[in-house]
């Protein structure tokens, strides 16, 4: 069986007046149902590549790639139409921050019937119906009344779960959820990613998770890309994460402040040019 | 001198009228003695940051009092308040003037307080920093997140304060960068003899700056605590035990 995503040799690059900017230098990797996690600082293409997998790469952004492919068919060949049936129903993408990803105009369901009748052939009041569940998925109290809300009415965590619900409403098979908990308190960031756990695992999904924090995304993710500089420098298994062999790795492990072992002065991460060639 | 550099007696500040009065922060009382580092910690909204602009004077108090070296500050704050207090901000590029050379930016503070060894004091702050005098004639725009953060601490400390209050200092950087400017807050507050009041959603940068923290919630102080608690689990409150809990990392259950 091929994998669910395949991509090989991923370059994004911006030409722009004062030059090229190489955002993504040929990245590879393939995921099948499982959660993938890519770990970078910023600046290190880690969200450029998910862009370009959903082919949301800003202008005057360029992609190239020996092969970009999602369940066998090749995106950077599909029609725009074709592309249109995968995005939002069987690929979706999770943003960083709900306060600028939902429409402040529209009520929530408002909002989720429209991205499932936009690929399903359904009745609004089957579309309602549908998004009541989801809503209901992702552990909001009062399916019925958060429907009618307007996301200025929401918290942080809330909105962030409408996302989920309106991106998971379509039954996607891969979901690309960049930095989804970086705008949440701690103890929202958790119950947030219980929910996202369970409903991958029920629904077996394939998962990319985008995120800086590396203890996060290994203690999320089956896998981790560490990305530096637009290159994947390392693949690890999550469990292995102690094994790391890369100094970039091992720096940005060493260098958070923690709870256990006080180290003082932290150590700090000594770039070698060499890992960016 | 006796007594603690800062106190807070009861202090709470409210925020609108009515129906959508908001209690930000609610009677609380802290003191921070001279060369300490106190943390507050807690979660957006818990009213951690606006303890830090009541302090400052950046938002009213509608009740209690603050004192500094015991006596009471005044509204607005005196000139000679602000050489002993300065703050740095969470946000590197929104907090320096995009359109003043760091040179601008250092100067200001100096000229406000009628300063006259500016040159010696620009290019001393600069060093204490970590930046060389290379930086002096720069734009915001021409340094990176971890480098504006240095001159925004360069500003606060060009002064010669003896408390700054750090609001989310490191939150807006990359974690190798956050390394470097804990570091140099570290370095900066055994040479100076600095007084810092932190404020962090991050437990662990709170427990690594800090021996003595505050844990805030909806206003209200829930736990008075130290560094050396959190790391051996043993808080008290529920609360607490909880973002420790989270701040592990997910735990599949």
């Amino acid at each position: 069986m091929s994998p669910l995503l395949e991509v090989e040799d991923l370059r994004v690059r911006f030409l722009l007046s004062r030059g090229v900017v190489e955002a993504v230098r040929g990245v590879s990797f393939a995921l099948g149902r499982e959660r993938l996690g890519i770990v970078g600082e910023s600046g290190s293409g880690k969200s450029q590549t998910g862009r370009a997998i959903l082919g949301l790469t800003p202008r005057p952004g360029e992609v190239t790639a020996k092969r970009l492919a999602f369940d066998g068919t090749d995106l950077l060949a599909a029609s725009p139409r074709d592309l249109r049936r995968l995005r939002g129903s069987r690929m979706t993408m999770v943003m960083q921050d709900p306060k600028y990803s939902l429409n402040p105009v529209m009520t929530v369901g408002d909002q989720i019937i429209e991205s499932y009748r936009a690929h399903k052939r359904a009745s609004r009041k089957e579309a309602l119906e549908k998004s009541l569940d989801m809503l209901a998925a992702v552990r909001l109290a009062n399916p019925a009344r958060v429907v009618s809300l307007y996301p200025h009415e929401l918290s942080g965590g809330m909105g962030q779960r409408v996302m989920i619900a309106m991106m998971l409403v379509t039954d996607p098979e891969l979901l690309i959820a960049d930095e989804p908990t970086s705008a949440l308190d701690v103890t929202v960031r958790a119950e947030v990613l219980r929910i996202l756990d369970q409903l991958v695992a029920e629904r077996g999904m394939g998962l990319l998770f985008i995120s800086h924090d590396l203890e996060l995304v290994s203690s999320f993710c089956d896998r981790v890309l560490v990305m530096y500089a637009g290159k994947v420098v390392e693949t690890l298994k999550a469990s292995e994460l102690d094994r790391a062999q890369h100094p970039y790795t091992r720096g940005l492990m060493g260098c958070l402040p923690k709870l256990a072992g006080d180290v003082h002065p932290l150590p700090v991460l000594d770039r070698d040019p060499a890992w960016a060639l | 001198m006796a007594g603690p550099l800062l106190s807070a007696d009861q202090i709470s500040v409210r925020f609108g009228i009515g129906r959508l009065r908001v209690l930000a922060i609610d009677d609380v009382s802290f003191e921070v003695a001279e060369g300490e580092a106190l943390g507050l910690v807690g979660e957006s909204g818990s009213g951690k940051s606006t303890v830090l602009r009541a302090i400052s004077g950046l938002a009213p108090l509608s009740g209690g009092t603050i004192r500094l070296g015991g006596e009471a500050v005044t509204t607005p704050r005196r000139m000679a308040f602000f050489r002993t207090v300065q703050m740095v901000f969470q946000d590197p590029y929104g907090s320096l003037h995009p359109r003043h050379t760091v040179d601008q930016i250092l100067a200001e503070p100096l000229a406000i307080h009628r300063i006259a060894d500016g040159e010696a004091r620009i290019l001393a702050a600069l060093a204490e920093v970590g930046l060389g005098p290379a930086y002096r004639f720069r734009y915001p725009h021409q340094l990176s997140g971890g480098q504006r953060q240095r001159i925004a601490i360069a500003r606060a400390l060009i002064l010669r304060p003896k408390l700054i209050l750090l609001d989310e200092p490191t939150s807006a950087l990359d974690a190798s960068v956050q390394a470097e400017i804990l570091n140099l807050l570290e370095s900066l507050r055994r040479e100076l003899g600095l007084t810092y009041i932190l404020v962090s959603h991050d437990l662990a940068v709170v427990a690594h700056l800090c021996e003595r923290l505050l844990v805030m919630r909806q206003g209200k102080v829930i736990e008075a605590t130290t560094a050396a608690a959190l790391r051996d689990g043993s808080v008290a409150d529920p609360y607490t035990r909880a973002m420790l809990e989270a701040s592990r990392g997910f735990v599949r259950v």
